[in-house]
């Protein structure tokens, strides 16, 4: 694995190359490029935030802010994976002519992935500037934990990367994969606190804790948690008149997380190194 | 003769087909037992030097090998078996153009070309006045590629290709490419990549093109180095046996 590191160290050029391309090819209309990327999650978010409100009773304050907070995230692992599952096949024709590392085509799909969830995050941050602070000038909407984000964003681009890479080795042979992979994030995304919090996972398996575990032996599931907490003050979630005291991020589920995405990565690095010089030789 | 710049020891290579072709994960699954799986042995042991300053025609019939032993030079395959030792620095002009994105410019093109073909963008962007003008594209190269016509893109692919200060150049039948105006600068431009000590390994059909660059010609037949010596007297071999079985039709 060391002498595939420094055989990808010596192509980085051709990875920041092709990282630049892809945002190049995404953004080509230059600004706007950019914000017609971001409306998918803002439309999303706008319509989960009318329908939680008015038909499903739910009273939390600023929900849009916090759904947006779980949600940025989970679009990155989405595109992660689902960009780069195609990323070697579309590449073939290159990839049968000229020889460069191969882990680099997924890399790049979730590099230029990444710089986008950064550019995402900004919007976010401006959002809360402008829309939360601007209207309630006393208290300062970013709370001091958001220095943490680094530590999450790491975690998270290790678990992307860890998945995005068995994937689009797997998918390169089995292109049922794909489809695979599509269904399963439509149900992940139900199955992580982006439309519902932590706090009602907690308050509907309160009588065996041992549930909210397993819930969370999802590592998703505890980054989306983390990024809320971390981005945006705790606050009490109100549903159906209940009312849920915030719970505080939990190191520990954050500390498997992490132990979890770095296996991820470490276990993807080295079926894509076992698969890579057969993508040519695919049926 | 001078020292080797690519040694070629006992390759093999040899492909699995699979005959239910398990490109679904269904097939995968249901005829894992059942699967017949074929070995096909493209090359069976070649042995040859590439010499600093040669330039090596290679020769045969379809499924004879020889684009199989390119593509091992260029390191897209896995060889099964034996040893290549490069000292020098490749740049396979397989295809031209492989890795154009179409709604990427020219100038965008030719940075990831060059880039993927192991220069630096520093080095790409230092060499881009001499790339356009030998491309003679000047007044199309920001537009998107795929507002070029083939033959445009043919251009574009060969000037990144003999701009990048390669050692060896692999050439897969595009010797030169263009109108005769343009082929005949190709020539003139390979000619030169020679003069100044480059070799050249490259699989052709065209007689011509053999006897005007190629100092030694490598016959490959059913993976096998059939013979290996003066262009001339093995391009007469070679067309008399292409020619013998249609006489005894």
């Amino acid at each position: 694995m060391l002498a595939e590191l420094k055989e990808l160290w010596r192509f980085r050029e051709l990875l920041f190359t092709m990282v630049e391309r892809e945002l190049r090819i995404r953004y080509k209309n230059s600004f706007l490029g950019f914000f017609w990327s971001l409306m998918n999650p803002l439309i999303t978010v706008l319509v989960m935030t009318v329908v939680f409100k008015n038909f499903l009773n739910n009273g939390t304050e600023n929900l849009s802010a916090y759904m947006l907070a779980a949600y940025l995230p989970f679009l990155f692992f989405q595109a992660c994976v689902l960009d780069s599952a195609q990323s070697i096949l579309t590449a073939l024709p290159m990839v049968k002519k000229i020889y460069f590392p191969r882990e680099i085509l997924p890399l790049a799909m979730i590099l230029s992935n990444f710089v986008h969830l950064v550019l995402a995050l900004l919007v976010f941050f401006a959002y809360l500037i402008f829309y939360v602070w601007l209207r309630h000038p006393q208290d300062f909407p970013i709370p001091a934990t958001a220095a943490l984000l680094p530590i999450v964003l790491l975690i998270h681009l290790a678990l992307s990367t860890g998945m995005a890479l068995i994937i689009s080795a797997l998918n390169t042979f089995y292109e049922d994969v794909k489809h695979i992979v599509t269904v399963v994030m439509y149900l992940l995304f139900f199955a992580c606190p982006i439309m519902y919090f932590s706090e009602n996972v907690a308050y509907s398996f309160k009588d065996s804790s041992w549930k909210y575990v397993l819930y969370h032996l999802n590592p998703i599931a505890t980054l989306c948690t983390s990024y809320r907490k971390i981005l945006l003050d705790p606050q009490p979630v109100i549903s159906n008149n209940v009312r849920l005291d915030p719970l505080p991020l939990d190191w520990g589920l954050l500390g498997f997380a992490a132990f979890f995405s770095i296996g991820i990565l470490f276990i993807g690095y080295a079926v894509f190194n076992k698969l890579k010089w057969r993508f040519v030789e695919r049926p | 003769m001078s020292e080797f710049i690519v040694r070629v020891e006992d390759l093999r290579k040899s492909f699995l087909l699979s005959h239910s072709g398990a490109a679904g994960l269904k097939t995968a699954i249901l005829w894992w037992r059942k699967r017949q799986i074929e070995r096909l042995e493209v090359l069976k042991g070649i042995s040859f030097d590439l010499h600093k300053g040669e330039t090596i025609a290679i020769v045969g019939k379809n499924g004879a090998g020889k684009s199989t032993l390119l593509s091992l030079l260029a390191r897209v395959y896995k060889p099964t078996g034996g040893t290549i030792d490069v000292r020098g620095r490749i740049a396979p002009l397989l295809e031209l153009g492989a890795g154009f994105h179409p709604d990427l410019t020219g100038i965008e093109n030719v940075t990831f070309n060059g880039v993927i073909l192991g220069l630096t963008r520093k080095e790409v962007l230092a060499r881009l006045p001499d790339i356009i003008a030998f491309s003679e594209l000047e007044k199309h190269i920001d537009s998107p590629v795929r507002t070029y016509s083939s033959g445009m893109l043919a251009r574009l692919g060969f000037a990144v290709a003999v701009h990048v200060d390669a050692e060896i150049l692999l050439v897969d039948e595009v010797l030169a490419v263009g109108d005769n105006a343009f082929q005949e600068k190709c020539f003139e431009r390979i000619a030169e990549f020679r003069s100044q000590g480059g070799s050249i390994l490259f699989v052709s059909h065209n007689a011509d093109d053999i006897l005007r660059v190629a100092d030694r010609c490598l016959w490959l037949q059913q993976g096998l180095i059939h013979a290996d010596g003066d262009p001339k007297e093995i391009m007469a071999r070679y067309e008399s046996d292409e020619a013998a079985p249609k006489e005894a039709l």
